[in-house]
């Protein structure tokens, strides 16, 4: 994925401060080696506890996030995302893991992750990526748009005609979303929808709330058929 | 921001989260008696004298607190709440899929006896044995039938352990079937019938209504109190058996993973090491290690010829191992499938032509290389891009056999459609769709159910 739109209005000129979560020492070194100067490592965690006792303290905008952390009560990156739920309006969540399956991406958006990028993902896009998050956007990799169009449904009865419908996409955001599946960016998607990319974000981000919303009776069944519940 | 408001709302239910409860178990270290006490204290998190104080006060009280104790003490299984609890985790966060679970099929075929046709054979050898006895005067023919009664009955009754190990399956998926409970219902009146009547026959009197129901009480309260005695004992072993289960089941995916582990990733490892040098030929075999270990973790398997979503992959994982990009590179491909289906001979024609046009953007394309399936309810659709400078598609010669035969040739003769997309500095994109007949299945494991059970059918 290499979403080349730098959006950082918000973010401000500095670098970006996150802290980086995951069990792996080596992964870490890696990431931290990957990254630029427009993105600050400022700590660092292993377990589910250390990753709470860290984020709280230290308060980063960005948090990247491994899905599957050992400790706590063995509920991994969601756990985390869930009790670190009063940092909500000053810290953002984006998932990194190198698990692509569906229960995984699923439980931590639900938990609140503003993002899901897989750890196949090379510096400059992961640097792109996490000044989206911290800008208040959400960052949707191509696998990720794949999975809301599964659990969403691809029928033409699965449209939304109001705003307000959290259980269907409506047809633009499906169309945004099969884009985004087909390896656009979000900059690619607004030159082929001829929307500006503040609206291609916008929508993104409604999908986004809606995944997380939905109480819709598909993605239940869905994930339960993928045995997420 | 909508994003803001939409983070807000998904957290402020669950702000300070109690950690989960702990399972309820009587562990086996810190226990008075039975461990009930700690284990409800470790469950409800209290102190555990407090636990045992409430049972001492409740005792006095109509012995409510004695036969709660004893109560868990039969139905709480005995261990470390703190060890089921990390046993209970969901897989999706430790790392690796459940694999399928179908050991349970052949386990009963190990121990399956022909009891029926034992016990058929008895009541024969049985039933002669009479008529000779009769025969020769050493029995009375009044003896005969309570006995026989008495036989059917359990006959009846115990040819269910039969029919119940046939029938596993089903019965572990849905309880016992109306059959087995009829059967042990007839043959228990049979014994019944066969018993009174013995009993009438030694009392010698005939049949009298008062012995009858004597010998009805007596029986009953004997049996009454053998269940009671028995009953803890049938308990732990139908709780031991589930445990031995779980425990082999876990073995034997242990045990899967290691073949697997050492098979595969270890030989690639090792082949790497030897290659070092050649980056292009490690990228390819690290690539097709990911793949193939992805596929082992996280994907659910279906069955050979019933996912569309796994033939594609197949298809991407050749392309990927045989073809290189322009300067000699191995080229990851990026793919997303939106549902599933069955595939049939249009969606194969599709996936040929898939395939051109992975080779093609791999081969003159630059990456990265997308790939996107959809199953819709009318429709399959492919589109598979490149960043590369592309080609005009009016332009390509009759000669240039590859793109116009392989790939739109192929679709069109299926009454589908092709087109190639090409914008300078926006790469390639080829839009494939094929039309199809009956709805597509947004859920693969209930379609390859369906598909076994037409192939049962069959």
């Amino acid at each position: 994925m290499s979403q080349d739109a730098r959006n950082d209005e918000g973010v401000g000129d500095g670098p970006v401060e996150v802290v980086l979560v995951d069990d792996h020492h080596l992964f870490r070194t890696g990431v931290r080696a990957s990254l630029d100067d427009r993105v600050r490592v400022v700590g660092e965690a292993a377990t589910v506890d250390e990753a709470v006792r860290v984020v709280h303290a230290l308060r980063p905008p960005v948090v990247l996030l491994d899905v599957h952390l050992p400790g706590g009560d063995g509920g991994g990156g969601a756990e985390v995302i869930r009790s670190c739920a009063d940092l909500a309006g000053t810290t953002k969540f984006l998932a990194l893991s190198v698990s692509d399956a569906a229960e995984d991406v699923v439980a931590v958006i639900r938990a609140g992750a503003r993002g899901y990028v897989t750890k196949a993902i090379d510096g400059p896009a992961l640097v792109d990526a996490v000044r989206q998050v911290a800008g208040g956007d959400a960052v949707f990799s191509p696998r990720l748009a794949g999975f809301v169009l599964d659990a969403f449904g691809t029928s033409a009865g699965d449209i939304a005609t109001g705003d307000d419908e959290l259980d269907r996409l409506s047809a633009r955001e499906r169309e945004v979303m099969r884009l985004i599946a087909r390896g656009y960016t979000y900059r690619e998607v607004a030159g082929e929808l001829f929307i500006s990319v503040k609206t291609v974000e916008t929508h993104v981000s409604a999908v986004l709330r809606k995944l997380q919303l939905s109480n819709r009776h598909e993605l239940t069944r869905w994930a339960a058929a993928r045995r997420l519940l | 921001m909508p994003c803001d408001d939409a983070c807000v709302d998904v957290t402020a239910p669950a702000p300070t989260r109690a950690r989960a409860r702990l399972p309820l178990r009587r562990p086996e270290g810190e226990r008075w008696l039975g461990g009930v006490a700690a284990g409800l204290a470790a469950h409800l998190e209290l102190p555990v004298a407090m636990v045992r104080v409430a049972f001492v006060v409740l005792a006095p009280l109509a012995g409510t607190g004695l036969v709660l104790y004893a109560f868990w003490w039969l139905t709480v299984p005995p261990g470390d709440p703190r060890d089921a609890a990390a046993r209970e985790r969901p897989s999706a966060l430790t790392r690796l899929a459940r694999r399928p679970d179908d050991d349970g099929a052949e386990t009963g075929r190990h121990r399956r006896w022909p009891v029926t046709d034992i016990a058929l054979g008895g009541l024969l050898l049985v039933v002669a044995a009479a008529l000779v006895a009769v025969r020769s005067g050493r029995l009375q023919a009044a003896w005969l039938l309570p006995a026989l009664v008495l036989l059917a009955g359990l006959t009846l009754a115990w040819g269910q352990l039969d029919s119940m190990q046939r029938g596993r399956l089903r019965s572990r998926a849905g309880g016992r079937t109306p059959v087995s409970v009829l059967r042990l219902l007839g043959g228990v009146v049979l014994a019944g019938v066969g018993v009174l009547l013995l009993v009438g026959q030694g009392t010698g009197r005939g049949i009298d209504a008062m012995t009858l129901l004597q010998a009805a009480l007596a029986s009953l309260a004997v049996l009454a109190g053998v269940a009671l005695v028995l009953a803890p004992w049938w308990l732990r072993l139908v709780r031991e058996l589930g445990d031995e289960r779980a425990a082999r089941a876990r073995e034997s995916e242990r045990a899967d993973i290691a073949a697997h582990l050492h098979d595969s990733v270890l030989q690639t490892l090792a082949l790497i090491r030897a290659r070092a040098d050649d980056p292009g030929e490690v990228a390819r075999m690290a690539r097709a290690q990911e793949r193939e270990l992805r596929e082992w973790l996280y994907s659910d398997r279906p069955a050979p010829g019933t996912s569309l979503a796994a033939a594609l992959r197949a298809v991407v994982a050749e392309v990927e191992d045989s073809r290189s990009g322009p300067g000699g590179e191995a080229v990851a491909i990026d793919s997303v499938v939106v549902g599933d289906r069955v595939p049939d001979p249009d969606t194969a024609a599709l996936l040929q032509a898939t395939r051109e046009a992975l080779v093609n953007a791999v081969v003159h394309g630059r990456p990265p290389v997308s790939l996107y399936l959809e199953c819709g309810d009318e429709l399959v659709e492919v589109f598979v891009r490149d960043r590369g400078d592309g080609f005009d598609p009016d332009a390509i010669s009759q000669d240039r056999f590859g793109v116009r035969e392989s790939i739109i040739g192929r679709i069109r003769r299926r009454g589908g459609t092709a087109e190639v997309v090409s914008r300078p500095g926006r790469g390639t994109e080829v839009h494939l769709t094929v039309r199809v007949e009956q709805p597509a299945q947004s859920d693969p494991v209930e379609q390859s159910e369906q598909a076994q059970r037409s192939e049962g059918e069959a």
